[in-house]
């Protein structure tokens, strides 16, 4: 079939959001459901229809959702409210909103942590710490099941 | 002080310290954030308020749980809401600045005596962003509609509101943006927002006549 000309194609809008905690592993269509989720419980079966929200892709902790352009502010507030992507503990923070993947591409600052793992006693847990720039450090308790993850400061563990 | 998160809960009740709240705070657009059950210290990051949430069943206890001196301390006392002769009598009492957990009342627990009450003595009502995020279905459905009859009273009776996450971890900590997208929901004007989320900082220096220091 022959494709629409520009101008009658629908107008989109390109949602870029930070997916918390830092080195969290999501797969696109978990963020997807959860988006979806999200969206329906907040806004109801028809707005999210018109809106038409889709995960354009998702990397190096960061997502791009698609949405109608006029529906963006929906979606924005719908995104506020996921608090988890596939049974994990999780946050979607909007860093911009474009009207094109590609001048969003340009905000995407991956944070990686500054130093390797090392281990920490906090209490009478055992965590594993993951530093990041500006003082930020993640312990994530050692074991198989039900792990405990607490943020944390550099000057928070030497007072411990 | 113009943009507070109202009410968070820091290590050992929440998974992150207030240090990192209150760096996150400031990556996400507030000035300060009030922490409740945790050491305050000074931080790189939002100012940290000591805040002190009192969940009493009569109004005695309220009364006997505000000399404790870990409430003294604390620069905003806030009470959880109960029923409507409570609410009543909480408002007047001059060591309250908040009260809270309105969502969780019954629908005529904070009425226009109430909210008169407050206006008059200066108490704020607490507008939670948690059941908004956190709850589905009918629970935050009741939610949105327990705060679009607080918002009513507002505008008629004046009372001042604040706005608080109840976050017990970074991940449960929202933007200014996503604060007023939230508020929306129930009518709240972008005006109103801001308003609110700068009343903490009259709470905590409330107007009064100026002192001549020697």
């Amino acid at each position: 079939m022959k494709p629409r000309p520009p101008a009658m194609r629908t107008k989109r809008r390109y949602i870029l959001v930070r997916i918390l905690p830092y080195g969290m592993v999501a797969d696109q269509k978990q963020v997807y459901l959860s988006v979806i989720e999200a969206a329906t419980s907040l806004l109801g079966d028809a707005v999210v229809g018109l809106a038409q929200p889709a995960v354009v892709s998702c990397d190096g902790g960061y997502a791009v959702v698609r949405c109608r352009r006029g529906s963006e502010a929906d979606i924005t507030t719908a995104l506020a409210t996921v608090t988890s992507v596939a049974d994990e503990r999780a946050a979607l923070r909007t860093v911009a909103v474009s009207g094109t993947i590609h001048a969003l591409r340009r905000r995407m600052k991956p944070i990686r942590p500054a130093q390797d793992p090392a281990e920490t006693a906090v209490g009478d847990g055992c965590f594993t710490a993951y530093r990041y720039p500006r003082q930020k450090v993640d312990l994530l308790e050692k074991g198989i099941k039900h792990q405990k993850l607490l943020f944390f400061t550099e000057a928070d563990l030497e007072e411990r | 002080m113009k943009i507070t998160d109202a009410c968070v809960y820091p290590y050992p009740a929440g998974d992150s310290t207030p240090a990192r709240m209150a760096f996150e705070a400031r990556d996400l657009g507030f000035d300060s954030i009030i922490a409740v059950g945790a050491g305050v210290r000074p931080s790189p990051g939002a100012e940290v308020l000591r805040g002190a949430v009192i969940g009493a069943a009569s109004i005695k206890d309220v009364l006997k749980q505000v000399r404790d001196p870990a409430v003294r301390r604390a620069d905003v006392v806030s009470v959880n809401a109960r029923d409507i002769a409570f609410n009543r009598a909480v408002v007047s009492l001059k060591e309250i600045r908040v009260v809270r957990g309105i969502h969780a009342t019954q629908r005529n627990a904070f009425d226009h005596v109430a909210a008169r009450s407050a206006a008059e003595h200066g108490v704020a009502v607490d507008i939670s962003l948690a059941p908004l995020i956190q709850l589905r279905g009918t629970r935050r459905q009741r939610a949105l509609q327990r705060y679009a009859d607080i918002l009513t009273l507002q505008r008629r009776y004046g009372f001042p509101l604040t706005i608080s996450s109840d976050a017990r971890s970074i991940l449960e900590q929202r933007p200014v943006r996503d604060v007023q997208g939230l508020c929306g929901l129930f009518g709240m004007t972008g005006t109103e927002v801001s308003e609110a989320l700068a009343s903490v900082g009259r709470l905590v220096t409330p107007d009064s006549p100026v002192k001549v220091v020697r």
